[in-house]
């Protein structure tokens, strides 16, 4: 044993000798270059001659993103360095985004001031901001997620049915939930609370999962007893989702879904299985659902119908190669219809689309490759956690993200069908940013090698499987 | 615990596997990979539409960075090869752009039109990007157009035609319909692209007369909105034995000496193929004489080359065709049909039997070509065997007064010299020779060695046939080629050939420094 005893701070688990973070500081100075940068280029095309611009509202976020980093430093995180510089890049992209889009598009009036697109966006990045950093701080166990997975379920599932009854409709998706003057969509918090639910069940089931079949003849299935649970979970979520027509939350969830049972089981007549189950339910789809239908058609030939259905697939495709390799340029591109830009719901749903025509091939490749780091070095916490249920939540965690930005990328490039969710980060939208701040703050705990150990393998419970030949053996 | 996992695997009825489950790292593992094969699909579609479909998709009229240029921009002028200004744009006093044309029919076909009403059609179409500024800059262009905060950098586009030779050709033709291209065979630069009639195409962009000046156009039986000269297909008759000539020669299918001894007997029978007989008799002064190559085509025998087509057979001489560009759109600064040698379908490579195929070696049958490849043809054998790429743009002109050519390139080579000169020569022989002379000698240049060949198109029932005449001069180091089409005006001989002989004299005059 040391002689030294541990100083009363660190009895109560909170380090507070301050550890340098080189690293992180080298990036976000060069993410804050690059950013500030960009609001001078966007700032002087508005112009028509070398200019600055208006700084504040950026000098306000990288105001929160420094002292989120200093919060870091303080307390001695021994956390991730790289996720934090990643996620301030994307979010101040976002925010030179909102800041080049006409402000009018999102109004909101907050104590007697109307607030334009990127005031709202910095206040909802700085908001996001905070949660990620005191997530990252002050969560120095798991056993608040660990052991309450069904409960976490159960909330899950009385926010979706809030929205059933109270939900308000945003294009004809049933999306938003409103507290008073505040709305959100609550399929965002779900993805999060999804993944909580499942790196716990999966976790403690998971020898079951991958080792045992059920019996059926000569056939030898997968153990669906122990498979109840999840496919019972995730078809509530499918299923209202389905009513709410949030198709883009539906197809997040069931590959996460997959992904996270395959890395639990390493079956990969799992994910077949999953694969063809997907498949069948989207041929129903398609035949019940004219939006599914009218979907999939647009996809297959948006210049059926270019003044209708395939509009904004057209013009986010037009939006495309009018960038070209190099971009127009912030603020040159993006020419407006009468007063509004030519790609409808362009700052969420269509925002990759906007980056790709003014910062062109190099920088929608350059977000992607955000994207890629943030799949990387979450994977990477994943892989080397220190038990399943660490492990399973960090990868869940990060297939929330990098999944979710893969579908609306694809669907912004025709690559997939269109479905309107957001761009992690980079799109307008507090419940996103929010949700998606959640999810890094929760990785960032994770990474920390100063963190709470996990607790010993606990006796396993009786789940829901039949118990009746126990003891044969 | 090994009692406790062996528990749990017959309780699920399963076989008593060690249930052990596997290492999680492995799987995060491959999910990061198949994570990064979906971002390598990404990127991938991303390029493509960013690099490969760049610039289709900037310059779709349905863009709206198009849409806006109409408002924002001026767009750049047409001048021909000697800066004469084909098209320009002017801001009227109440701030709408107006397009204003030279005044001449012959430029409606050509220059097409750039309306409010009814948007662009022809070139003005084809070079409205780099018209509005939004093409035809490379990526070191765009880098600096960044740096200048313009977004359209309009350029003038300038054309290989001479408006001289243009509107001469134009008055030749008259009132007749038909088509003349004029095009230089050393370079592939379109001298005149004449199609009649035509139509002035300030009477659709004017926004006074605009609205009726389209409805007459698009009404008229004589449709002067469709440009003949690159979409107008017609029966070729007698010229396209030009064609079976390169396929004979060049497949070694027949030599200049070859000649067939039943010709002269089938001259007055007729040539009896499968149970049809292709009949000539045009030209009885041969009378005994088997014609070889050059004094076939000389007077034209029908006979001799159906010999060569079946000698030569379906699949090659269409393919050989294809070499001159049938068989496809022919690349160009204009839409273009497609020429063909066949209908298609039949077992002969395309030919459904030896009659077509005989019939099509001389013209007939399901032959169908636009002026444009038949003065290709005619290019190709001026120039050598090698056919230039055909170009009605020959550069552009950005803002600075800096000239951006288009340099020529040759796009195919059909045949060697050695056959092309044969070919030429025969001719030549066409136009001047003593039995040449009553077919193409009206297209003989006066003092200028001239190689042509007629076409007599016939269409079946009672009307006038197609008149065609293709010919380059002078024959040894050609200036220029031509293609002319009249329809339904007669035999080539009297009509065609005189036209072209006019258009070819002319330009060579105006090269001297003279006038038309």
């Amino acid at each position: 044993m040391n002689a030294i005893a541990p100083s009363p701070a660190r009895q109560l688990g909170f380090a507070v000798r301050p550890r340098l973070r080189r690293r992180e500081l080298a990036l976000l100075a060069i993410v804050a270059g690059a950013l500030v940068l960009g609001r001078a280029s966007l700032a002087s095309t508005l112009a028509g001659h070398l200019a600055l611009g208006d700084l504040r509202l950026l000098g306000l976020y990288l105001g929160g993103i420094a002292a989120v980093h200093v919060a870091f430093v303080l307390t001695g995180r021994r956390s991730d360095q790289i996720l934090l510089p990643t996620v301030a890049l994307l979010g101040g992209i976002s925010l030179l985004v909102m800041e080049r889009l006409p402000q009018g598009l999102v109004v909101q009036r907050f104590v007697g001031h109307d607030l334009g697109l990127a005031q709202l966006q910095v206040g909802w990045l700085l908001l996001s901001l905070a949660l990620l950093a005191v997530l990252a701080v002050v969560v120095r166990s798991d056993n608040w997620l660990r052991l309450y997975k069904y409960s976490w379920a159960a909330a899950g599932i009385a926010l979706l049915l809030a929205v059933f009854v109270f939900g308000r409709d945003v294009n004809g998706a049933q999306l938003d939930l409103c507290l008073g003057p505040v709305c959100g969509q609550p399929s965002e918090p779900l993805k999060v609370i999804l993944v909580v639910f499942l790196a716990g069940y999966l976790a403690e089931n998971r020898e079951l999962l991958a080792g045992a079949s059920t019996r059926l003849g000569p056939l030898r299935l997968p153990p669906l007893p122990y498979l109840a649970p999840m496919l019972a979970m995730l078809g509530i979520a499918l299923a209202v989702v389905g009513f709410q027509h949030d198709l883009g939350s539906a197809l997040l969830y069931f590959a996460v879904f997959l992904f996270l049972l395959y890395i639990a089981t390493a079956r990969v007549s799992y994910v077949a299985l999953g694969l063809l189950l997907f498949l069948a339910g989207s041929a129903v789809l398609y035949e019940i659902y004219p939006v599914v239908r009218l979907r999939v058609d647009i996809w297959l030939n948006p210049w059926s119908d270019p003044q209708g259905a395939g509009y904004q697939t057209l013009r986010a495709l037009y939006a495309l190669g009018t960038g070209g390799i190099l971009g127009t340029g912030l603020g040159a591109g993006l020419p407006s219809v009468g007063a509004t830009p030519a790609i409808p719901v362009i700052q969420s749903d269509f925002v990759f689309a906007a980056v790709a025509e003014e910062m062109g091939l190099l920088g929608a490749l350059a977000v992607l490759a955000c994207y890629l780091v943030i799949a990387e070095r979450g994977l990477r916490i994943a892989a080397t956690a220190q038990d399943d249920f660490r492990a399973l939540l960090a990868a869940g965690l990060t297939l929330v993200v990098v999944v979710q930005a893969a579908i609306i990328v694809g669907g912004n490039i025709k690559l997939v069908p269109l479905t309107g969710i957001t761009l992690p980060f980079v799109s307008y939208g507090g419940s996103s940013l929010v949700a998606n701040a959640l999810v890094v703050g929760l990785l960032l705990a994770l990474s920390d090698r100063g963190v709470e150990p996990p607790p010993p393998p606990r006796p396993r419970r009786r789940v829901f499987g039949p118990g009746t030949a126990e003891g044969v053996a | 615990m090994n009692l406790r996992r062996r528990a749990a695997a017959t309780r699920t009825g399963g076989a008593p596997h060690d249930l052990v489950a596997p290492r999680i790292g492995r799987s995060v593992l491959q999910v990061a990979l198949a994570l990064g094969l979906a971002y390598l699909l990404i990127g991938g579609t991303l390029t493509y539409w960013q690099v490969v479909r760049a610039d289709a998709l900037t310059l779709d009229p349905a863009n709206p960075l198009v849409q806006a240029a109409r408002q924002s921009t001026l767009p750049g002028r047409i001048l021909d090869s000697r800066d004469t200004v084909l098209a320009k744009s002017v801001r009227l006093a109440n701030g709408t752009v107006v397009r204003q044309y030279l005044a001449d029919p012959s430029l409606g076909p050509l220059l097409g039109y750039r309306s409010a009403q009814f948007g662009t059609a022809g070139l003005e179409a084809a070079e409205n990007g780099v018209l509005i500024g939004l093409s035809g800059q490379s990526e070191a262009d765009l880098l600096l157009r960044k740096l200048q905060f313009q977004l359209y950098r309009p350029q003038d586009v300038v054309l290989g035609i001479d408006m001289r030779l243009q509107k001469d050709a134009e008055q030749l033709m008259g009132n007749r319909r038909g088509a003349v291209v004029a095009i230089d065979p050393s370079t592939g630069q379109i001298l005149a692209l004449v199609s009649s009639p035509g139509f002035d195409p300030n009477q659709v962009a004017s926004p006074a007369t605009g609205a009726a000046a389209f409805g007459h156009l698009s009404t008229d039986p004589a449709s002067p909105l469709l440009d003949r000269a690159t979409q107008g297909l017609f029966v070729p008759g007698s010229v396209f034995k030009l064609v079976t000539s390169i396929a004979g020669l060049g497949s070694g299918a027949i030599t200049a000496q070859t000649t067939y001894p039943d010709q002269p007997a089938e001259e007055k029978t007729g040539f009896l193929v499968d149970g049809y007989r292709v009949i000539d008799g045009h030209h009885p002064f041969t009378d005994g004489t088997a014609l070889d190559y050059t004094q076939a085509l000389e007077v034209s025998c029908n006979i001799y080359f159906a010999h060569v087509g079946l000698a030569v057979g379906g699949p090659a001489l269409v393919q050989w065709a294809a070499r001159l560009g049938f068989g496809a759109p022919i690349p160009f600064d204009l839409p273009t049909a497609a020429s063909q040698v066949t209908g298609g379908g039949g077992p002969l490579g395309g030919f459904k039997d030896q009659v077509e195929l005989a019939n099509a070696a001389y013209g007939q049958a399901e032959v169908l070509v636009t002026p444009l490849q038949m003065a290709l043809v005619a290019a190709a054998i001026a120039n050598g065997g090698v056919l230039m790429r055909p170009h009605l743009v020959i550069g552009t002109r950005d803002a600075a007064g800096t000239l951006h050519p288009v340099a020529p390139a040759p796009w195919r080579t059909v045949v060697d010299p050695v056959i092309a000169s044969t070919i030429a020569n025969a001719m030549q022989q066409a136009v001047e020779g003593a039995w040449g002379i009553p077919f193409a000698g009206l297209g003989k240049v006066p003092g200028v060695p001239t190689a042509g060949k007629t076409g007599t198109a016939q269409l079946g029932g009672t009307g006038e046939p197609h008149s065609w005449f293709v010919g380059f001069a002078p024959v040894q180091g050609a200036r220029i080629a031509v293609a002319v089409l009249l329809e339904r005006a007669g035999s080539g001989a009297t009509e065609a050939a005189p036209l072209a002989s006019r258009v070819m004299a002319d330009y060579l005059a105006l090269q001297q420094g003279g006038t038309p």
